[in-house]
């Protein structure tokens, strides 16, 4: 029996496990092993160890560092005006008394759209002689180069991503918002709470495992901004929206150094490990918290 | 129990909601109004309300949608991309599904130890990989080939997990008696465990035609060739056509946004709690 369970057990597994090595264990293997080589993938024989070297010069590379900073600055820029916003919105529509439906679908629309899609959309959009600048000039406002400068390619990239993820964010938010248990509300009216204190000592604290959750998602999600700035600018202008993943992908596999792109890459998911790391502890305590309480109160 | 001053505060939230979500929505409804108008009518009505209003249905209504479809290798595209994700739908049923299954159900060794390395692996960004990807697939001889598209993304962490809690709820005595039965363990698993698993198979194809639907850098990799690009790819290619004007670009995009919109209004409550329940789950 227990040989039959493991013949049958790798039929079922092997599958999934050759192309796990393959694609998954493989891959991270050499994206490891690479970052301590110049391995060039148009000359593979030429390669040689170079230790901590790659690390040491990403650092020093303009072009890495710039990437970098400008990765951190779409993540300033998205990540409070996508959570905040996404938590007004889902707090409104749950209080709206009407038009419910229409308001979840009508902020969710962009979502369903393709990153591509909204960039292609959204390059006529802000076009010199496009709707904005038309609809702007009606208020008296200048012509603004938009994504065609460098000075506001990024902030322009960074509301636009805003815009088509804001809803993902309210329909997860609003789905907290449901599960609050009525009662507490219910209790807080009794003992005459305002508003604002039931928002603040009820529906705070009960969403904030939530907040933690849609804060870090956003987060890894900016950090990794490739497809709107590959559509729209080319990284440009003057490679102010030039971000980490996009340098990965020109230095792997248009300039084939796979070896400084293994490094990016490695130095990339080590941030993005300890972001979900975070999110996992500060998660998981709260829940350990409730259940040890449940505990409490059973005994 | 609501008060007068609650009734109005309700009615001022509804208008600003109303007031926020039209010009949220503005970059939508100028895309699908334009979308059905030469380049003139777009520039000679950029200055008004008519940017915002579809013209009146004429002969040359749909005309920037029927030179899209007939000028360029649009349909091809998009024929290609639902070719993919069925595919790949029916592959990573396949093998996702049967390592879920083995991880819930069968007693191998180390099983406990593979589950743990699935659940590590949800944390790495696919950007970690997607060069190396790439190198093995250039050096297997299969960039430009389907067969080099598909394979890096048949097998999928996430959902194997995904699987797997489903089928470990799953009750134990009906294997039992398909062990008895002429049954073998694989005809069992696509006659039994998937037809009484249709949430969590739907949850997956969903997820996986989007996944494919959308997907831009891994296609851009490996296709080269305009005979096999899918939508997305095909859509840089077209719009960067000198040729091609702003109405017909607004019309692609209408057009490529179409499927996915079919897709979120058939699968629009398995989709939410999917959102929701990843959102609960993980918080």
């Amino acid at each position: 029996m227990k040989k039959k369970n493991s013949i049958m057990g790798m039929a079922f597994f092997g599958p999934a496990l050759v192309l796990l090595t393959l694609f998954l264990f493989l891959p991270m293997l050499l994206t490891f092993g690479f970052s301590f080589t110049d391995y060039f993938a148009l000359n593979p024989e030429l390669t040689h160890f170079v230790g901590l070297e790659n690390y040491l010069n990403i650092f020093k590379d303009d072009l890495f560092v710039q990437s970098f900073f400008n990765t951190v600055k779409f993540v300033v820029i998205i990540v409070p005006l996508q959570c905040g916003g996404a938590l007004l919105l889902a707090l409104a529509i749950n209080k709206a008394a009407h038009c419910k439906k229409y308001f979840k679908v009508a902020f969710f629309v962009p979502v369903v759209m393709s990153l591509a899609v909204v960039s292609t959309l959204w390059m006529q959009i802000y076009s010199p002689e496009g709707i904005l600048n038309t609809l702007l000039a009606n208020f008296g406002i200048d012509a603004q180069p938009f994504i065609y400068s460098a000075g506001q390619a990024l902030p322009s990239i960074a509301i636009m991503s805003v815009w088509q993820g804001v809803g993902y964010q309210m329909i997860i938010f609003l789905g907290g918002l449901q599960n609050i248990n009525p009662a507490l509300y219910e209790a807080a009216e009794m003992d005459h709470a305002s508003g604002w204190q039931k928002f603040k000592d009820i529906t705070l604290p009960e969403l904030k495992p939530l907040c933690v959750f849609v804060f870090i998602t956003v987060t890894i999600g900016a950090f990794r901004m490739l497809v709107q700035p590959m559509v729209m600018t080319g990284g440009g202008p003057d490679h102010s929206t030039y971000t980490i993943v996009y340098d990965i992908y020109e230095t792997g596999t248009v300039n084939w150094e796979m070896g400084l792109a293994s490094t990016m890459a490695i130095v990339f998911t080590v941030f993005v490990v300890i972001l979900t790391i975070i999110q996992n502890v500060l998660t998981k305590d709260k829940e350990e918290r409730k259940h040890g309480n449940k505990k409490a109160k059973a005994n | 129990m609501v008060t007068k001053k609650q009734k109005r505060i309700n009615w001022i939230l509804v208008a600003v909601l109303l007031v926020l979500s039209i010009f949220f929505l503005f970059p939508v409804i100028w895309m699908l109004a334009n979308s059905f108008k030469p380049d003139a009518a777009i520039t000679a009505d950029m200055n008004s309300i008519a940017a915002f209003i579809p013209p009146a249905p004429d002969g040359s209504f749909f005309d920037n949608y029927v030179q899209i479809i007939t000028n360029t290798s649009f349909l091809r595209y998009m024929v290609n991309t639902l070719l993919y994700a069925a595919i790949l739908i029916v592959l990573s049923i396949v093998v996702n599904g049967l390592a879920g299954y083995a991880l819930a159900k069968i007693r191998f060794p180390f099983r406990d130890q593979w589950l743990m390395i699935i659940i590590m692996l949800l944390i790495v960004p696919t950007e970690t990989v997607i060069t190396i990807h790439f190198l093995i697939i250039a050096k297997a001889g299969l960039l430009n080939t389907i067969v080099g598209y598909i394979l890096p993304l048949i097998v999928n962490p996430f959902n194997i997990f995904l699987f797997r809690q489903v089928f470990v709820s799953l009750p134990d005595d009906v294997y039992e008696a398909a062990q008895l039965d002429f049954c073998g363990p694989v005809k069992y698993f696509f006659t039994m465990v998937l037809p009484m698993s249709k949430t969590v198979v739907a949850t997956v194809s969903v997820f996986t035609f989007l996944n494919v639907w959308n997907d831009y850098l891994w296609p851009s990799l490996v296709f080269t060739s305009s005979d096999l690009l899918t939508a997305q790819i095909g859509l840089n290619s077209i719009t960067s056509n000198e040729n091609t004007t702003m109405g017909q670009t607004l019309a692609v995009i209408t057009l490529i946004t179409i499927p996915v919109i079919i897709i979120y209004s058939l699968f629009s409550k398995q989709i939410v709690e999917g959102v929701t329940s990843t959102g609960s789950k993980e918080g």
